[in-house]
């Protein structure tokens, strides 16, 4: 089908005319998140934290992970930098002092529980899951290993069993849901001996935060990390010196993961539901119109033809007419011209004749 | 068919055209990592070149310039400063191979033709040379870490000035006439520099900076070219970390002669002679100057404005002078380090101190029983009649009387250990050596007279541990108030555990007792089996 400049444009526009429409839409349907109501959260006090690893030994204990490779009580696995692993929901690193801070840093690392979490978005079979208590829970049921999530979080939790042949599954913390739910604390909060980290009511926490600050300026750096990182996680830090320096990510923005993609994947369902219908739409006017101008067309030939036809047949009759009359009047002049001549010769003939005329006229009175 | 796969084609067009659109207004998809940082040299001589602000916008980035790396390539050609500055009335002018900041296009060809040319010169030599290119020198960053310092004249160095000038203040010290529009030397006016010279260059007055660099690397120069011992004239002479601690710092030195009282009376109204007017009920608050002089290294820690009492400026009511700061609150005003308890309270991070005080909130601790341990003296003991004079030798007599010694329980009430076992579980109660701890902190404060005199009831010691109830010889337990963690109804309470650990801990680690080591569970109670 070759396709004209005018109709492209007229598409290009009804197609952008869709997407227009659809913004609205999408604005109403994409509103702030801030959270489950009355959702619980841990705050983690950096400038309390000892480095002791009970909160690793409690994880391990409430959660019944397989025992470590080196006991809890050896600190000297905190000389190198770790991550969270199939066998430990949490772990503390160690960050040497750096600018302003005399003695070492600790942080703790764990899932963080974000209020949107990017794991649960990129699942396609729906095995996180945001539950009101704040915790992101996994469902190893469902789980078919793609490890979209691993790759998903930003700050690099999920860990995966991978000596696991036959049924693996992602491991991560899950804020000891099972326990809270039941009005127990989290095993690593309930391990740690001097409350570096608080648990409560998110909204909760951050006022405790807010007010530390407020109470300590000296001891704090005005911030507390997690309120708005990507779109706000339920783990909450306070620390006394620039989150860089914990190795904490300061590059995440405050757009939630899930918002990131929003955009473009609700345009699928414009695309693919709305533009076909639309573009056939388009396409069955364009055909349609075509049909018509072709019926039309076809129409007017005949029409046309007809009309032809009927004044050759009026032109017909009318020469024949004419050549009828002019026969007639050729006949009637030839007549009256016969007539005519044949009265001249008979008036010669008479004046010639008048005798004879008498003659014929006898003769013919005779006859 | 034809028709259909067209019609397919540009749908696919438009669809990865709009897609492409939505992704492009998400930058984050494409996760944009910063580069890691090197690090950068730290160095005390950076001085940016912008100069030409002044005739308007810039229109390239300022030049970074290392001035210490010039001055000593120039050295070693045996060239000094005059290669680059211009001298007027024996003077340096500060500004680079010029007087004065003229037109935009001659400043412009001063930088380019004089910098240019000498690194052209130097390359020539076959020496290491700057840029002779625009870019290399107009580039974004400094590429270099500031590592300056500011310095001062303290105590020391102002004695050592006075001493190399044979007590010749007007050497430095001067005021300005307005009226002749001269400076002159104003016997008994002398204040410090930055009194009148501030921050930026005003109508008649230039900026500290300027007035520094001027005179001070002027002077210094002027004695050494005579062959004699002088300060610094390079930048890291004075503004580099390192070469500051090797400025020589004298210990014993003489008071400086400014007329000042030794012992007076914190006035608190304007004039001379009159300290009290009915007006005024605060007992009055003696003050030993002469004592303070020896706890700072300048005048103006506590002078900030000019060489004046207090109350010249900071009255009663507040007064526009004393930018209506009341006396009340020049006087007491946290973290302010020119009034009295800002000062004191910033004593409290020594580390004999802060064991007890980083825990504390900012904020004044003591009762208002605790006013009388400046306020003094009743308003009236000193008299309207009672000349200047007898009124200091009342101040100083009030002063000396003071005991400087905190005030403790006997030992034998304080108990020798405490037992804590309330939390038992997976290890065996603490057996905490009470008074060992107390004797310790104790002696810590012995010699800090400050602290003896704050330290001024029986408790104030012990509440260091046992907070937030009066001070008492029997205080409440530490079970009384901490329980059961994360109490939603007192969220700012800890639980009893982390109350025992971080009372602990976080003293030991402000008072740096670096033993026993937080994570050494055992070391305070053994493991139970």
């Amino acid at each position: 089908m070759s396709i004209s400049r005018r109709k492209f444009l007229g598409w290009l526009g009804a197609a952008g005319l869709g997407t227009a429409l659809s913004k609205t839409a999408r604005a109403a349907s994409n509103k702030r998140f801030d959270g489950y109501p009355q959702s619980s959260g841990v705050l983690f006090d950096s400038t309390r934290c000892i480095g002791c690893r009970k909160c690793e030994e409690g994880c391990n204990r409430v959660n019944e992970l397989p025992e470590p490779d080196r006991s809890f009580s050896d600190l000297s696995v905190l000389d190198s930098e770790r991550r969270t692993t199939a066998k430990a929901y949490t772990i503390v690193n160690r960050y040497d002092a750096s600018s302003g801070a005399e003695s070492p840093l600790y942080r703790k690392v764990q899932c963080n529980h974000c209020l949107e979490p990017a794991c649960a978005s990129v699942c396609f079979v729906r095995a996180f899951t945001k539950t009101e208590s704040g915790a992101v829970t996994y469902d190893a049921s469902v789980c078919v290993g793609c490890r979209y999530c691993m790759i998903a979080c930003p700050f690099e939790i999920p860990a995966y069993e991978y000596n696991n042949a036959f049924s693996p599954r992602i491991m991560k913390c899950t804020m000891c849901h099972p326990r809270i739910i039941k009005g127990l604390l989290p095993g690593c909060v309930e391990a740690c001996p001097t409350e570096a980290l608080t648990y409560g009511k998110r909204e909760e926490l951050l006022r405790i935060g807010r007010e530390r600050i407020r109470r300590f300026p000296e001891r704090y750096v005005d911030h507390i990390y997690g309120e708005n990182e990507m779109g706000g996680t339920s783990w909450l830090y306070l620390s006394g010196v620039p989150f860089k320096d914990l190795a904490m990510r300061e590059d995440l923005g405050v757009t939630p993961a899930p918002r990131l993609t929003s955009g473009a994947l609700s345009g699928v369902p414009i695309v693919v539901g709305l533009w076909p219908v639309l573009l056939t739409g388009i396409y069955a006017i364009n055909k349609r119109k075509e049909k018509i101008e072709q019926q039309e067309k076809e129409q007017a030939v005949a029409a046309a033809l007809e009309k032809a036809g009927a004044e050759a047949k009026a032109k017909m009759t009318a020469a024949m007419e004419s050549a009828e009359q002019q026969k007639a009047k050729a006949i009637e002049a030839a007549v009256g011209k016969a007539l005519e001549e044949a009265a001249k010769a008979a008036e010669k003939s008479a004046s010639d004749t008048q005798a004879e005329d008498a003659d014929k006229k006898s003769s013919e009175e005779d006859s | 068919m034809e028709k259909g796969r067209a019609l397919m084609r540009w749908t696919a067009i438009l669809v990865t055209f709009v897609m492409a659109s939505f992704l492009m207004g998400s930058p984050a998809v494409f996760g944009v990592k910063t580069p890691p940082q090197k690090t950068l040299e730290r160095r005390a001589d950076i001085i940016r070149i912008d100069s030409m602000r002044v005739f308007g916008k810039l229109t390239r980035p300022p030049v970074t310039y290392l001035h210490q790396k010039h001055t000593e390539a120039l050295e070693n050609k045996n060239k000094d400063c005059s290669a680059c500055h211009l001298s007027q009335d024996n003077r340096l002018s500060t500004k680079f191979m010029r007087l004065q900041n003229t037109a935009k296009e001659e400043v412009m060809d001063i930088y380019h033709t004089n910098c240019i040319s000498c690194h052209k010169a130097s390359a020539a030599d076959k020496e290491k040379s700057g840029p002779v290119v625009c870019g290399e020198c107009h580039k974004d960053g400094a590429g270099v870490l500031s590592s300056w310092r500011p310095i001062g004249m303290d105590k020391s160095l102002h004695y050592r000035h006075t001493k190399a000038q044979a007590d010749k203040c007007e050497n430095c010290h001067h005021v300005y006439n307005e009226a002749t529009k001269k400076l002159y030397y104003a016997k008994g006016k002398e204040g410090t520099c930055r009194y009148c010279h501030q921050a930026a260059t005003e109508d008649n007055r230039i900026s500290m900076r300027l007035a520094s660099h001027m005179e001070c690397v002027g002077c210094h120069r002027q004695t050494l070219a005579k062959n004699e011992s002088a300060g610094p004239i390079t930048c890291n002479g004075c503004h580099d970390a390192g070469q500051q601690k090797l400025i020589e710092k004298l210990k014993n030195v003489p008071r400086m002669a400014a007329n000042q009282p030794d012992f007076v009376f914190v006035k608190k109204i304007k004039g001379n002679g009159k300290t009290t007017n009915p007006a005024t009920r605060m007992n009055l608050v003696p003050f030993n100057h002469k004592d303070h002089e020896t706890y700072n290294d300048t005048c103006r820690v506590c002078h900030h404005a000019e060489l004046q009492s207090c109350v010249s400026c900071h009255t009663l009511d507040g007064a526009k002078e004393g930018d209506f700061v009341k006396l009340e609150q020049a006087m007491h005003r946290l973290n302010a380090e020119q009034s009295c308890i800002g000062c004191h309270e910033s004593k409290q991070t020594n580390q004999s101190c802060a064991g007890c005080h980083t825990s504390f909130e900012r904020k004044r601790q003591q009762g208002t029983s605790a006013c009388v341990n400046c306020h003094m003296v009743p308003n009236s003991r000193v008299s309207d009649e009672v000349q200047r004079s007898e009124e200091k030798m009342e101040a100083a007599t009030v002063l000396e009387n003071r005991q400087a010694v905190a005030a403790v329980y006997n030992v034998e009430d304080i108990p020798q250990t405490v037992t804590i076992e309330t939390l038992m579980n997976q290890y065996e109660p603490v057996k905490m050596p009470h008074r060992q701890i107390f004797q310790a902190m104790i002696n810590k404060i012995d010699r800090n007279k400050l602290a003896n005199y704050f330290h001024y009831e029986n408790g104030t010691v012990c509440q260091g541990c046992h907070h937030n109830s009066p001070a008492a010889k029997t205080p409440p337990k530490c079970v009384s108030c901490h329980g059961r963690p994360f109490n939603e109804k007192d969220p700012f309470k800890p639980g009893l555990m982390a109350a025992y650990h971080r009372q602990c801990m976080e003293c030991h680690k402000a008072m740096e007792i670096n033993k026993p080591v937080s994570t050494d569970c055992t070391a305070c109670h053994a493991k139970r089996s």
